[in-house]
């Protein structure tokens, strides 16, 4: 998961998808994405049974 | 009479990122290479297509800001990307096209290009990849 910080690339804080072609790293490393945690849920939380 | 006058719409884009407002100019050209197909018996050269030999050459105001020319540059020299260039803002359409070099090398980049009174500006040129056009939304 990416999100945009630059304009440049589209509106900063949305989900970047990377298309065919890019070179994300290159994004990365220019500043115009960042690397982002995908979102946890309540239920990637709950432990498992354990019997 | 054919003619097309470009004042501020053509939008260019390397690796996704928008450098329209960085870019005086922009010059695509689709290419093959040409292959001598002239045999004895022919009185005229002869010529087939070969592999094709694409390249984008830009003219950018070179700028250290964050977010703009050189950080989006520095990073893809030596490896290949993708370079977009539009006559006029999107929408895709059979009068605005979209030129497309998909896996485009840029093998150089001018990192200073100072004259002493004038904005710094850059060429650089993507070559090979392959050739597209976006017609359709």
């Amino acid at each position: 998961m990416y999100k945009i910080v630059s304009p440049r690339v589209g509106t900063p804080g949305d989900t970047y998808t990377p298309v065919e072609g890019v070179n994300v790293e290159a994004l990365l490393a220019g500043g115009f994405i960042v690397k982002s945690k995908p979102k946890t849920t309540k239920s990637d939380n709950i432990p498992e049974n354990k019997e | 009479m054919a003619t097309s006058t470009y004042l501020s719409n053509p939008v260019v884009t390397v690796n996704s990122v928008d450098l329209s407002d960085q870019c005086t100019a922009a010059t695509m050209t689709h290419r093959f290479d040409q292959l001598e197909a002239t045999a004895f018996g022919d009185t005229d050269r002869k010529y087939v297509k070969g592999l094709g030999n694409h390249e984008l050459t830009l003219t950018l105001y070179m700028s250290y800001q964050s977010a703009e020319t050189y950080a989006t540059l520095s990073s893809l020299v030596g490896t290949t990307t993708t370079v977009r260039v539009q006559p006029a803002a999107p929408p895709d359409s059979a009068t605005n096209p979209g030129f497309v070099l998909t896996g485009a090398f840029l093998a150089e980049l001018p990192v200073l290009n100072a004259t002493m009174g004038e904005l710094s500006t850059v060429d650089v040129t993507f070559v090979g990849g392959v050739y597209s056009v976006d017609t359709t939304v």
